[in-house]
């Protein structure tokens, strides 16, 4: 609940970027902040015991992490485990779409690590990036931190009984596959279906063939599949695994662009160390075993 | 052809329970609004299904509980005229009258040209192809019986026939309608909440109060002695008074005492046992002259209360000098054409608050169970 | 210019419009005759599609036809057919929605039926049928256009529920409404704004045709 909140303000700041064009940045600033604060709240219910149970220096160092939607299972999770390790170290989460962090982060969001769920936004403010994907030239990543993270699997979903027996993307474009859902072209991966199917040659035939529906994210098409009423769905790795859903076929490699999650300290961070340190954990073994458990795949 | 019905039917709290045969005449039934005529109607017509009980026509039981029979309306052959109409609205006259004769299956040809004679009979050649909105009310009416009776009934049956006109035309039609009575012949029940009507169309009739019909009697009768409170009242007698027999008469029980008036009225005939009370109608009362000398009997002192004067009649309300003081049905009303008041105004002091003296003859005594 | 979602619209609407009528006259016919208690509970249940969101109904829906519900299993086990995500799971969410301006219209007009008519054509031995369609349904017409009006308007506008159980399957399962709201998400905007245009003008063409139906009639 105080999560959406969150969300609600952070998606009013940006409406009010939008009309305002930052002539309010003060205002825009302060609805960040308390954005974060609420996200605050939530994490901190357990951890406030254990810090008091430390005693000790009260030199608790507070770490901001800005982190996709599809990671607040995994990296709450993880947060707790780093607790374990570091008590010192307080980390605070801010859930949300990549576009929207970027956007709050570029107007000067107080942040010291980014986990987006494309390179795209990653770009953006990444100095290093060049103009085409950077076209505002920010310049707010800290040199030699950026890393890719995780990869998040294009994948084939099928219903439980899999009944048109369909075993792989070849599959697709065979008489035997009535109906494949997937996200329109606005949804990631919706994008990602369509270059797959472009890339095995069978996208236009399906259109013309009427196979291909439509759902407006990722969790309707997850939902279609669960339910039987299409024959298959391409979804993410996660998605199929979150909602136990059988799983057909792996995109390969080149099919589309790869899905994935970079990470990186940020320029403006005030805990830099300590910033570095926690993104190495996210790489360390303890971190990927969750991450893997919710369905993504380390960088090979 | 006759008509025998003996039924009874629940509805809530009202009980509708009547019974009487109808042979080849006219036969009414008198009632106030809502004391179940139009529901007998229904019964009879099948519209409506009574809860126990026979409906016989021409000895072929329609409805009856113990054989379990109930004919469906499309095969009763009874003709319902109902109070409105019910003229189908999207047809034409011609369609109307033609519904029920396709029904029957008659060929288009046949049905046309029995369409087409009805019409003439009922003056509605012409107005073929008018719609019922289109029509005066007389003329709807003729279409209506025009539609009911071309197709053969073996009873007609008419609901308040009348109510939907009004003063002129309503004489004229009523005129038209005692023709066609006596032109097709028909088992006919008429039903009406007016005397008039009945005093005039009918042979026979019955009184129906709260759902229980009494005895069918001829309506001479029926309005010249009638038998009970509500068949006096129904019949358009105004003036009541609760009564008990007279005793001190040597036993030949013939006097009758009217509490509410505090006066003794010789009846001249013996008076029916469970006697409740006397009616005497508004213009049975005679003025009686201070210089006349006072008959024996069946003369009351009043005090004028109030005149009211109609078109053609006078309006006299008066309290009786012997009433008792707390009695609601004291006070009586009497009237008179305007000429006889007036000669006798001449003569009398009979300004409001006057006193006059007023004489009943015995037969005009109505006793009432 | 793909033409198929104004013929899928069409054919989703004027089947529905078809089964409504039909279905909405007679629960009214029948609904107008029960007593008291029976009538209100009928009558909510009739009417809830009316005040839910489609959403709702799309939702009950997939929970009825789905093919791993029972209605839905049982067709596709029997029959073969898969009653959601086909053109006409758009019929069934159609009739769903459009049903309770039927029922409604033609039941106040029911209503306001001088049932004497009735009584009138029995005794003259008219048949029930005949008194059905040939008095009571001409002196109810007004509500009863009226009523498939609305509901052929409201079946040709219908999204939340199709789009659920019919999804958006280009060629297959799109109407008018769902290509409009795929073409927005998509940024294809000047195509939807031309879909927009031709919804409208068959809505205003639908309302004109009863207008004049109506002053003819006069």
């Amino acid at each position: 609940m105080k999560r959406q909140w969150g969300r609600m303000m952070a998606g009013m700041a940006i409406l009010g970027l939008l009309c305002g064009c930052g002539a309010s940045g003060g205002g825009t600033e302060e609805t960040f902040a308390r954005g974060r604060q609420e996200t605050r709240a939530l994490t901190d219910i357990s951890g406030a015991d254990q810090a008091k149970g430390e005693g000790g220096d009260g030199q608790t160092k507070t770490l901001t992490v800005f982190a996709a939607a599809s990671l607040t299972e995994t990296l709450t999770e993880i947060a707790s485990m780093y607790r374990e390790i570091r008590p010192d170290v307080e980390l605070i989460f801010t859930f949300d779409s990549s576009g929207t962090l970027k956007t709050q982060i570029q107007e000067g969001a107080d942040c010291d690590i980014f986990i987006s769920a494309a390179q795209k936004q990653m770009d953006w403010l990444d100095g290093a990036a060049g103009a085409e994907v950077n076209p505002w030239g920010l310049d707010l990543v800290l040199e030699g931190t950026r890393l890719d993270l995780l990869e998040n699997k294009v994948v084939l979903a099928v219903p439980d009984d899999n009944p048109a027996g369909v075993d792989g993307f070849e599959d697709l474009g065979g008489d035997g596959v009535g109906l494949i859902s997937i996200g329109n072209e606005d949804v990631p991966v919706g994008a990602y279906s369509l270059e797959i199917l472009t890339s095995l040659g069978i996208l236009e035939q399906l259109e013309e063939e009427s196979k291909l529906t439509y759902g407006s994210n990722v969790k309707e098409v997850t939902t279609q599949v669960k339910e039987g009423t299409v024959d298959c769905g391409i979804i993410y790795a996660t998605d199929a695994l979150g909602a136990g859903l059988t799983v057909a076929d792996e995109a390969e490699e080149g099919w589309c662009r790869q899905v994935i999650y970079p990470a990186a300290v940020l320029k403006d961070s005030k805990e830099q160390e300590e910033a570095k340190a926690f993104l190495a954990y996210l790489s360390g073994s303890d971190a990927m075993a969750v991450f893997e458990a919710a369905g993504f795949s380390p960088i090979k | 052809m006759s008509l025998f019905v003996d039924i009874e039917k629940k509805l809530g709290d009202f009980h509708l329970s009547t019974c009487f045969e109808a042979g080849n005449e006219v036969m009414g039934i008198l009632g106030a609004s809502g004391c179940g005529k139009s529901l007998t109607l229904k019964c009879i017509a099948g519209i409506e299904k009574p809860d126990r009980g026979r409906i016989k026509l021409d000895g072929v039981p329609l409805f009856d509980s113990d054989l379990g029979v109930d004919v469906p309306p499309q095969k009763r052959r009874v003709g319902l005229l109902f109070q409105n109409y019910a003229l189908f609205p999207n047809m034409t006259v011609e369609g109307n009258i033609m519904a029920g004769l396709k029904a029957a299956g008659k060929a288009r040809r046949e049905a046309k040209a029995l369409a087409a004679r009805i019409m003439e009979r009922f003056y509605l050649t012409g107005l073929e192809s008018r719609r019922p909105c289109q029509l005066s009310g007389g003329q709807q009416q003729r279409v209506a019986l025009a539609r009911i009776l071309v197709t053969n009934p073996k009873l007609l049956m008419l609901d308040e026939p009348f109510s939907a006109l009004d003063g002129y035309l309503r004489w004229k039609v009523e005129l038209e309608l005692m023709d066609v009575l006596s032109e097709f012949g028909l088992t006919t029940l008429f039903v009406s909440h007016s005397r008039d009507e009945i005093y005039r169309l009918c042979s026979r009739a019955c009184v129906m109060t709260e759902g229980v019909s009494t005895a069918v009697v001829p309506v001479k009768t029926m309005f010249r002695e009638p038998q009970t409170l509500a068949a006096c009242q129904l019949s358009g007698c105004k003036n009541y008074s609760s009564a008990e027999p007279f005793g001190g008469d040597g036993g030949t029980g013939t006097r009758v005492f009217a509490r509410d008036w505090g006066t003794v009225f010789a009846c001249g005939r013996q008076a029916p046992k469970g006697l409740r009370c006397i009616g005497v109608r508004s213009h049975a009362f005679r003025f009686l002259s201070w210089d006349e000398p006072s008959p024996d009997t069946n003369v009351m002192e009043c005090r004028v209360e109030r005149l009211v004067e109609d078109v053609f009649h006078m309006v006299v309300m008066v309290l009786p000098a012997g009433a008792p003081a707390d009695s609601p049905d004291a006070r009586i009303r009497l009237e008179m054409p305007k000429e006889t008041w007036f000669a006798y105004a001449d003569k009398n002091p009979c300004g409001e608050g006057d006193r006059i003296r007023v004489g009943v003859e015995p037969e005009d005594i109505l006793l009432l169970t | 210019m793909d033409w198929y979602p104004l013929y899928n619209s069409l054919r989703i609407a004027l089947i529905a419009g078809v089964v409504v009528f039909f279905t909405g006259i007679f629960a009214a016919y029948y609904v107008a005759k029960l007593n008291r208690v029976a009538k209100g509970i009928l009558d909510v249940v009739l009417t809830l599609p009316m005040v839910l969101p489609p959403t709702v109904a799309g939702y009950f829906l997939l929970l009825v036809l789905g093919t791993k519900r029972p209605v839905g299993a049982w067709f596709l086990e029997r029959f073969g057919v898969k009653l959601v995500m086909n053109w006409y799971s758009g019929v069934f969410a159609a009739v769903v929605v459009a049903f309770p301006l039927m029922y409604r219209t033609a039941r106040g007009a029911f209503e306001s039926f001088d049932e004497t008519l009735s009584y009138a054509g029995q005794t003259l031995g008219l048949s029930g049928t005949y008194i059905f369609w040939r008095i009571r349904m001409p002196y109810c017409r007004q509500g009863i256009l009226a009523g498939a009006v609305l509901a052929f308007a409201r079946a040709l506008g219908e999204y939340g529920a199709t789009t659920m159980v019919a999804g958006y399957t280009p060629g297959k399962t799109a109407t008018i409404s769902t290509t409009v709201y795929h073409l927005w998400r998509t940024g294809n905007e000047a195509l939807a704004f031309w879909w927009v245009m031709v919804n409208m003008a068959i809505s205003a063409v639908v309302l004109l045709t009863v207008n004049m139906l109506e002053r003819k009639k006069k």
